[in-house]
């Protein structure tokens, strides 16, 4: 898929003549520089507010001292990664984050899809319209709200969902307060919330298959699912494995609002995880060293994921971001 | 920067608080080339506009130079953080523990010594002297003073009364509890009777209580019982901290409290506890006591006043109970509750001065004008004429709400900055209370005998009056992060699905891990040194 892989200026293969890198730059630059242009704000933007503000993380390594500002404190190595390590928490926090994400990535990775499938397959482009309008509909919901919808649908004692459940038999389903619930819980609603509009570019996908595969294949006697399996998912997959791969670079990113505000006392055991504790511990307790070397511990982590996804993907289908 | 008009009129004041706080947070602080005073006031969400009090025109006279207000009534502790770490605050920082001893020790520098200017603030001398609790509360291990605290003097010792719905009892021909055994019967026919008569044997829930976050206990808790086994507690709990023979402990791992857990297990187990008691919010909480119409839901719960906690409508149907013992066993005079006067009558770092500040002088009238008598008054209570009624030499009423709808209370808050604003209630002026003081007074009086067992100078932790160093009070936050997330997170599985029996040693070894010994050491430490302090 062309819009994914690098746009590489071409001329830097094979060196033509002689120059210096100087003089092939200027070159370079005297060839392309309306494109240099166009991409100029792109490019200053992510240095003033992704690199500039880079030079804060040296207070993972520094003591934060207020009156010294930010590069002024006393230099301290690792300590504070250690000291993160070292702590009664850490196993607890990771095994937490890697549950939730994990279990996001994948169901909210494979429901788009089918959702996308689905949709493709409806007749009637009024009727397939309202679908995916009322699909991706939540997704503009706020997170507040979305988590006061499911502290109402889940109370107890009152909530919709708890007296369905109960016509089954299922009774004293208490969903907020069980620690073993909170995680199909968070998935389930984020899948819910996020599937239909995550869907749209798996759709814009399935549009651009050339209608000619579709009646040669029904010509050649093929059912529903086999179009759909020979043809439609094949379509999709350079699609997944971009998706895929810039979503194992939020592997660890957990969604803090929601995460945050369905804690409670009965699930802190599954629910804490390192966004919600670097919040606790950097905010609310002052401590700025250690709650930055616990987020640059996990940005670290989310780029090895990156990493490791992008060449697993180029081996094995020459997709890949770079 | 273009002038800004200095004050806001009418219609246009009635603008949404949360817009007007943005607004007023946008355009605060980098002022200083003006010459007005910059003051942040941090309001309940209540609160109207400061130009809309009074008083607020005799704070201006004092300071000589016109007070522009910055006026937060919503998320202050997020823009707190922003605005410290940038050094960039107002003159002055006003409101009920607005800037933090925590924020003292971490920003060093920002916040003026008021140590060497009392000279200035004569008010605020004559405080320390009269009360010298409030000048500890004040006073930095190093000497300095950053900020002043309040004290309003009228406020009850404790936030918690308790509450048994009489109807109830009366309906089911039942005496009140005085023991955890009786209340459990109590409970028990609650839930299996029609007790509030509406034809529905199951919609009663027997008791509920505030719900207790990840951070430790509070007021409207369980955690009162530790009083039926004669442990004192402040605050409601809070982190666990208390005084006993001048050593320092944490309940979290006393067997007093396991025996708590234990005892509210059993109501638990029995179907007597709201199922919802561990996940809903305060909100809901209060929202449930008050019933449905005349129909009360709840038979025992905890609560400011009655009718704080059950509305005007039902709140007759409830008496204020004392505290139960746990059993036979335990006497009237061990009894104990959760002794809170410090954080009631006192508001601690209630103003803060910029040390960057560059109209020093007027900023010092202004900490000290707060401390008038009459001005004093008024920031609590609100303006003379329409919230107050001066009677001359030192006698004051406080007037019922202007507005027939509103509680004295919600009157209170409404109309001036109350609690959160810095003040020194004289111990010798005279005041007619307004309803709601006057109604927790008198639902305290059960529990004045268990109080009266607690003396504050030897049997609980004095943490209003204990001030940490920074190395300390840092260390402290972290491993309190650490202990409390399990220690509450047991608390709620252990209360809803038993086990801590089973549990506890493995329970008790493991917060010794995350550091639970290492806190109380330094809890210790500084109650020794402020033991010793005190001669």
């Amino acid at each position: 898929m062309t819009s994914a892989t690098t746009v590489r200026p071409a001329g830097g293969t094979a060196p033509r003549r002689a120059g210096g890198p100087v003089h092939r730059l200027k070159r370079h630059f005297r060839r392309y520089w309306q494109l240099w242009v166009m991409v100029a704000p792109a490019v200053a933007f992510v240095a003033v507010f992704a690199y500039v503000p880079m030079y804060g993380l040296q207070l993972a390594f520094r003591e934060f001292d207020f009156a010294a500002g930010i590069t002024g404190g006393d230099w301290v190595g690792l300590k504070y990664f250690q000291q993160f390590f070292d702590s009664p928490q850490f196993w607890n926090l990771l095994r937490n984050t890697v549950v939730i994400s994990v279990s996001t990535l994948v169901a909210g990775f494979v429901a788009p899809i089918g959702l996308a499938l689905m949709v493709n397959q409806v007749f009637g482009r009024r009727r397939k319209k309202f679908l995916q309008t009322a699909t991706y509909l939540p997704h503009f919901i706020s997170i507040v709200v979305i988590v006061g919808m499911l502290q109402v649908f889940l109370s107890p004692t009152s909530g919709l969902i708890t007296r369905v459940v109960g016509l089954f038999g299922v009774d004293d389903a208490n969903f907020l307060g069980s620690a073993g619930a909170f995680v199909p819980v968070y998935v389930l609603s984020e899948v819910w919330q996020h599937a239909g509009w995550n869907s749209i570019i798996y759709l814009a996908a399935l549009s651009s298959v050339d209608p000619q595969l579709y009646e040669a294949a029904k010509i050649d006697g093929a059912g529903r699912f086999s179009i759909i399996r020979h043809i439609d998912v094949p379509a999709l997959v350079p699609t997944m494995i971009v998706l895929l791969i810039l979503n194992m670079g939020n592997v660890l990113n957990t969604g803090f609002e929601k995460i945050f505000l369905m804690q409670n006392p009965l699930n802190l055991g599954v629910s804490e995880v390192i966004a919600t504790y670097v919040y606790k511990i950097g905010i609310l307790s002052n401590q700025f060293s250690y709650a930055t070397a616990i987020g640059l511990f996990n940005t670290l982590i989310n780029f090895a994921f990156l990493v490791v996804a992008n060449q697993i993907a180029k081996r094995v289908s020459n997709t890949s971001l770079w | 920067m273009l002038p800004k008009p200095n004050r806001r009129s009418g219609p246009a004041a009635v603008a949404s608080l949360a817009a007007a706080a943005l607004l007023l947070s946008a355009c605060g602080g980098g002022g200083d080339d003006d010459n007005a005073l910059h003051i942040l006031v941090v309001k309940h969400p209540l609160t109207g506009p400061m130009a809309d009090m009074a008083w607020t025109a005799e704070i201006e006279k004092a300071a000589g130079i016109p007070i522009e207000w910055e006026e937060v009534s919503a998320d202050w502790d997020q823009k707190k953080s922003t605005m410290l770490a940038a050094g960039d605050i107002p003159d002055l920082v006003i409101g009920a523990n607005a800037i933090t001893d925590a924020d003292m020790v971490t920003f060093t520098g920002l916040f003026e010594d008021l140590g060497d200017d009392m000279d200035s603030l004569p008010n605020v001398q004559a405080m320390f002297d009269a009360l010298p609790e409030t000048e500890l509360m004040a006073t930095r291990p190093d000497g300095e003073v950053f900020s002043v605290p309040s004290y309003r003097r009228f406020w009850p010792e404790t936030a918690t009364r308790q509450y048994v719905n009489q109807q109830w009892l009366d309906n089911l021909g039942l005496a009140q509890p005085t023991t955890w055994d009786e209340l459990h019967d109590v409970l028990l026919a609650f839930k299996t009777e029609d007790a509030n008569g509406n034809g529905d044997p199951d919609d009663e829930i027997p008791i509920d209580w505030s719900p207790a976050g990840e951070g430790g206990f509070g007021y409207f808790q369980p955690s009162v019982f530790l009083g039926s086994l004669g442990l004192p507690i402040t605050n409601g709990g809070g982190s666990g901290y208390f005084v006993e023979d001048g050593t320092v402990g944490n309940f979290l791992t006393d067997p007093r409290y396991k025996e708590v857990v234990s005892f509210l297990h059993d109501l638990y187990a029995d179907g007597l506890v709201s199922p919802e008691v561990m996940t809903q919010d305060y909100s809901t909480y209060q929202s449930v006591g008050r019933g449905d119409g005349d129909t009360a839901k709840v038979g025992f719960s905890w609560g400011w006043t009655a009718s704080d906690r059950f509305g005007p409508q039902i709140a007759d149907q409830y008496a204020p109970i004392a505290p139960l013992a746990a059993d036979a066993s335990v006497a009237a005079t061990d009894l104990a509750w959760t002794y809170d006067s410090y954080s009631l009558n006192y508001g601690v770092n209630t103003v803060t001065m910029s040390a960057q500040s560059s109209k020093k002088d007027a900023a010092l009238k202004v900490i000290d004008a707060f401390y008038d008598q009459d001005l004093s008054i008024q920031a609590l209570w609100g303006d003379f004429g329409t919230n107050i009624e001066e009677g001359g030499n030192g006698v004051y009423t406080v007037l019922p709400p202007a507005d027939a709808t509103l509680d004295s209370s919600s009157w209170k808050w409404t109309t001036t900055l109350a609690d959160n604003s810095p003040g020194w209630i004289r111990d010798d002026i005279e005041v007619a209370l307004p309803a709601d003081i006057q109604e927790a007074v008198e639902d305290e009086e059960p529990i004045a005998g268990a109080l009266a067992n607690i003396d504050p100078a030897t049997d609980i932790w004095p943490g209003e009056l204990i001030k940490m160093n920074a190395e300390d009070s840092s260390r402290l936050s972290l491993l309190h992060t650490d202990i409390l997330g399990p220690a509450m997170q047991r608390w709620a599985t252990w209360i809803t699905e038993g086990g801590v029996e089973s549990e506890w040693d493995a329970y008790t070894a493991e917060l010794e891990g995350l550091g639970l010994t290492e806190a109380v050491e330094i809890h210790q430490k500084y109650y020794d040194e402020y033991l010793a302090a005190q001669g």
